[in-house]
């Protein structure tokens, strides 16, 4: 949390994205879930979707036909370690690709909001009041309603409910930057808006939004799982670290390992996310929001 | 600054009416609550007759001017499902959702105040690393996962409070929690910026180099002047707050309007939806206003809030 | 405001006893009975909603015409016997010692007005299916209705079981609306508040003219997470609670304060095959469906035996039931084939649910047919959008749907009807000697003649495999341990049907 360089940092570069010791073992947290993810079909144990309705709710540690649960079998019989490993997959991938949509969008609107100013500022910043009045779950039941259940259906349902975030950071932020006299003087040399945008705004921006991206992450992950507790996340038998969740506290006194162990590592992922977010923040302005 | 005010609530009002009209045409892309309404058993017939007798055969558009026109004169429209005017509805559900929204603002407040304040004083410090990893763990596990190990813990264990319901004053107690641990980091890190904004102003400076004593700085001086932005931040987290409550409702059977909104999203009472999310929108809406202009008064050049 | 009238006395009381203190669970007689519902009611006008939370509620502060016995036999109630005039006309005797809640006594009036009232289009009931082959409802002597059918009707007392007695004074004086909001029945318990949202409260009738309810108070609460309900349960917050799952019900083996309480209910489980899209147009690739399926395995292995494996769309104490009906026998190694010589597994078949269903079921049946071969994917939608889709044109339905089906009047009619006649929305099915076996069923009184019909219907479904009866759904309660109740095949929860033991 300290804006001094720390003198233990073997990084001598003072850059904004510079990340003291302190974070690492969160970043390695993060690269090792991310690492699981990808290589998921070569590490996980066993299928994580074949049942097996004669080995249901086994404690960690047993063996059924030749299959070792090593971190117990859940209510239909299936490996939960595998299904963990499985479920880093979709959690990741929905809060990855959420994050970039809606970041995507709410950046672009947000600087063209405050771009252009006038009319076209006035119906995007009321446009960010209205979905961010809207209840999300009204959002996701409409989606699943009208284009039906799934994977990308989910995705799309957290990008249009939170690129107001960005836009309004953006917003704010290219405000400043657009007022800047280098900025004004390329405007009044005739520089395209895209250039101007791409070429002064973004970069000066983009710190600020990396933040924002970076909690959304963590917060994305818990969506996904609050979607699937609600009933709209990803479709079953798919693994998810919130549909094992949402499933797994039904069996707290009997089962625990069912819902610890995703719980554990969601719990483990957001705060990784939150806790690099915060040192980055840090490190951009001390005193940032 | 009338001209921007008047500019800014007829904006509002837009928005508002934006809203209402979206969620109308939205809702009803997702079916209509006829099919929840009829026995399993009822013929086409009788389906189709029900839906004639709740007005839904007629073109949208008809039901939309109807809807608005009901609207002007504050006729909020009837919930399909109970049977009773939705504003009766809504009010029987707000006082609950106050209290859980007033609870989760102390343990979010009372919490993160304190904190934020140590953050920004003890910088740097052992205590500021454990304390920032503290306040961001608490919103780092789902509500839903979360809530039901208080249940288990301290209302099946250990007994100390009803597991759920609104029957007694100790029921608040735990929903309070684990609404109030979500906004909890926001007020932390709010109070932590406008102390060390403080702490560089002069006052502080001189009246350090005088020889008083810090503590008397921080709470005579400092904390007054640190607490206006905490308010604006305020007033945007209770929008979140009255919005943000439906899982928190659900897993303690709280009687609020996060219940209310997903109980009526489900059963397509479309009434019901217009009415909450027109509550939502205007307690949204109306706080971002107002932030805006809190935020118009203390620094001209308008900076627009990060949100949270 | 009563809201803030009641928030406020809450502080007070809070304020006055200084710390909080349970009120359900450890009295010593037992004068507070808290129920755990999923929903509140939405309605207590019997005449209004039908639904399970509903249903629970005012079935005890009504009486009806007619009822059930725990042995699930039609019994009397407010009416003592009954007549069948002509094939059209049944004559009811009725009781005369029976009160309503506001003093006033029950009349032959109420019961006419009654039945009048809820066939009344412009009343708008959600009912008015179960009731509308009802022409009208005449006082025909003192303590005497006839009711008038649309012809024979085979099925009317088991449909008149539904039918709950509403005072004509109160109704019509208070209004529908304030009626609904403040309910006066004639059953053993009395309204006595709502709480929107939370729960109903009502209160024992001392002057009730049957068994009287064992509880001087009782609450029936809103909690619609089943975590929740559980832990209510077990930390006494709650004395019974619904709608429990198999693996939630083991939990409570091992209580000390509470146990689980269970029937095998009228209600039958099963997978609904849509014959008009390829490759389950082919009845071979029905079959095949058929034979991937373990109904054992998911009874024992899934749903911890308290459900019973169904050869048909009945059990046997429904009317039509069929003894010895022959099945597909469970044959995967068979299904396999099938599925490789037609090239069934090519298409991808949408597998229809809600989260209202049991996922583990849906989720095991799907590994089973992916076992044979099939491709399945799950679509998981809410309960109104799967409806809708349930309930479209035959093409637009998923391939698979799993369902439970229940017509609470124990007559294979109230099943095979909606699910299988061309008319009916729920029915993909396009066959035209079916719906008429199904018709000619409907429209006589001659036992004979309907079960020969219904014979025929169920031949047809065990072997051209419209859809696969699973099981018989068992009702799981959670029941504190000092409950003794049993509860019925009809989940209905009469409170004066129940005692406890200090």
């Amino acid at each position: 949390m300290s804006a001094q360089p720390q003198p233990v940092t073997p990084a001598k570069s003072a850059r904004s994205f510079d990340i003291p010791w302190t974070a690492m073992p969160f970043l390695l947290i993060v690269a090792v879930m991310v690492l699981l993810a990808v290589a998921a079909p070569l590490v996980a144990p066993v299928d994580p979707n074949t049942q097996n309705l004669l080995a249901r709710l086994k404690a960690p540690g047993t063996v059924s036909r030749g299959v070792t649960y090593i971190l117990g079998s859940d209510e239909l019989g299936r490996d939960v370690l595998s299904r963990l490993i499985y479920g880093a997959r979709i959690s990741l991938f929905v809060a990855f690709s959420s994050v970039l949509l809606s970041g995507t969008l709410g950046s672009i609107l947000g600087m063209v909001a405050a771009f252009y100013r006038g009319w076209v500022e006035i119906v995007i910043m009321r446009l960010v009041d209205i979905v961010l009045s809207v209840p999300a779950i009204l959002f996701a039941i409409i989606t699943v309603a009208v284009l039906g259940p799934g994977l990308v259906n989910v995705v799309i349902v957290l990008a249009l409910t939170r690129w107001p975030r960005y836009a309004r950071v953006a917003y704010g932020q290219t405000l400043s930057v657009a007022n800047m006299p280098y900025v004004r003087l390329s405007h009044f040399m005739g520089a395209s808006w895209i250039r101007l945008l791409g070429r002064h705004v973004l970069p000066n921006i983009a710190g600020s939004l990396a933040v924002v991206a970076t909690l959304e992450f963590g917060l994305m992950v818990l969506f996904e799982a609050g979607l699937s507790f609600l009933g709209l996340g990803v479709q079953p038998p798919m693994a998810s670290w919130g549909a094992m969740l949402s499933t797994g506290r039904n069996y707290v006194a009997t089962a625990w390992w069912i819902a610890t162990f995703p719980g554990l590592a969601l719990f483990l992922l957001v705060l990784s996310i939150n806790l690099i977010g915060d040192h980055v923040r840090d490190r951009l302005d001390p005193k940032a929001r | 600054m009338p001209i921007f005010f008047a500019k800014r609530l007829f904006q509002a009002l837009i928005a508002i009416f934006g809203v209402m009209t979206l969620i109308f045409f939205l809702q009803r892309l997702a079916g209509d609550p006829v099919l929840l309404l009829v026995p399993m058993d009822a013929s086409q017939a009788d389906i189709d007759r029900m839906r004639i007798a709740l007005g839904f055969d007629r073109p949208v558009v008809v039901q939309y001017l109807e809807y608005i026109g009901n609207l002007l004169l504050f006729d909020f429209g009837r919930s399909y499902v109970q049977n009773i005017p939705v504003a009766e509805l809504i009010r029987t559900r707000l006082p609950y959702t106050l209290m859980l929204a007033g609870g989760a603002l102390v343990v979010a407040f009372g919490i993160g105040i304190p904190i934020g304040i140590t953050l920004a004083i003890r910088r740097g410090k052992p205590i500021a690393r454990v304390l920032s990893g503290l306040v961001l763990a608490g919103q780092s596990m789902p509500t839903f996962w979360s809530a039901i190990l208080m249940i288990m813990v301290f209302g099946v264990w250990l007994g100390w409070a009803p597991p759920s319901g609104a029957r007694q004053i100790s029921s608040i107690v735990m929903p309070s929690i684990a609404l109030g641990l979500l906004s909890m980091a926001t007020f932390a890190r709010v109070a932590r910026t406008a102390v060390l904004d403080e702490l560089e102003k002069d006052y502080v400076r001189t009246g350090h180099a005088k020889g008083l004593p810090m503590r008397r700085i921080i709470f005579r001086h400092l904390l007054r002047n640190a607490s206006i932005p905490v308010v604006t931040v305020s007033a945007l987290e209770i929008a979140n707050l009255l919005a943000g409550a439906v899982i928190v409702e659900t897993v303690f059977a709280w009687p609020g309007l996060g219940q209310l909104t997903i109980q009526a999203i489900t059963a397509r009472d479309f009434m019901v939806v217009q009415g909450v999310v027109l509550l939502g929108a205007i307690t949204a809406i109306g706080l971002n206003l107002i932030a805006d202009l809190l935020y118009s008064l203390i620094d001209p050049r308008i900076r627009m809030g990060a949100g949270s | 405001m009563p809201g803030l009238r009641r928030i406020t006395s809450v502080l007070l009381l809070a304020a006055t006893l200084g710390s909080a203190t349970f009120l359900g669970g450890t009295a010593s007689a037992k004068d507070l009975f808290v129920v755990d519902l999923v929903n509140e009611p939405s309605s207590l006008d019997p005449q209004k909603q039908w639904n399970p939370d509903s249903y629970y509620v005012y079935r005890n502060v009504f009486d009806n015409l007619i009822t059930r016995n725990d042995d699930g036999k039609i019994a009397p109630q407010i009416a003592t016997s009954w007549d069948y005039k002509s094939p059209s006309e049944v004559v009811f005797k009725l009781r005369s010692d029976v009160k309503f809640h506001d003093g006033e006594k029950l009349t032959a009036e109420d019961v006419a007005f009654s039945v009048t009232r809820i066939i009344d289009p412009a009343f708008k009931s959600p009912q008015i299916s179960q009731f509308n082959k009802i022409k009208s409802a005449a006082v025909t002597g003192e303590n005497e209705v006839t009711i008038t059918t649309d012809g024979p009707y085979p099925v009317l007392l088991a449909q008149l079981v539904k039918l709950s007695i509403v005072p004509k004074h109160a109704v019509e004086k208070a209004g529908d609306d304030a009626f609904n909001a403040a309910p006066v029945g004639s059953g053993p318990y009395k309204f006595d508040r709502w709480d929107r949202g939370s729960l109903v409260a009502l209160a024992r009738n001392a002057d009730y003219w049957g068994d009287k309810g064992p509880f001087e108070k009782v609450e029936f609460r809103a909690v619609p997470d089943a975590a929740t309900r559980l832990a209510d349960l077990q930390a006494g917050n709650a004395d019974l609670i619904v709608t429990l799952d198999s693996d939630q019900a083991k939990q409570l083996e091992s209580s000390a304060s509470a146990k689980v309480l269970s029937a095998l209910t009228e209600r039958i489980a099963y997978l609904k095959l849509n014959p008009t899209l390829p490759p389950l147009d082919n009845a071979k690739v029905r079959q095949a469906v058929a034979m991937a399926i373990d109904k054992q395995g998911i009874v024992e292995g899934l749903l911890g035996g308290f459900d019973k494996p169904a050869s048909q769309m009945a059990n046997d104490t429904y009317f039509g039931y069929v003894p010895d009906i022959k099945n597909v026998a469970f044959d995967p190694e068979a299904a396999k084939k099938i599925v490789e010589e037609t090239g069934a597994g090519k298409t991808k078949l949408s597998f229809a649910t809600s989260p209202v269903f049991d996922q583990r079921i849906v989720q095991a049946l799907a590994q089973m047919l992916s076992d044979v071969g099939f491709t399945v994917e799950i679509q998981l939608t809410d309960m109104a959008a799967y409806l809708k889709r349930a309930q479209s044109e035959p093409a637009q339905q998923a391939n698979l749907a799993f369902g439970r089906w229940s017509c609470a009047c124990q007559d294979v009619d109230g099943v095979l009807f909606p699910l299988l006649h061309s008319s009916s929305s729920w029915s993909s099915l396009r066959d035209p000697k079916i719906d008429a076996l199904l018709v000619q069923a409907r429209n006589t009184l001659d036992d004979k003649e309907r079960q020969q019909a219904y014979n025929g219907v169920a031949k047809f479904v065990a072997d051209d495999v419209p859809m696969v009866p699973l099981y018989e759904a068992a009702v799981l309660y959670g029941g504190a341990k000092n409950l003794q109740w049993q509860p019925t095949a009809n989940e209905s929860m009469f409170l004066n049907r129940m005692s406890w033991n200090d």
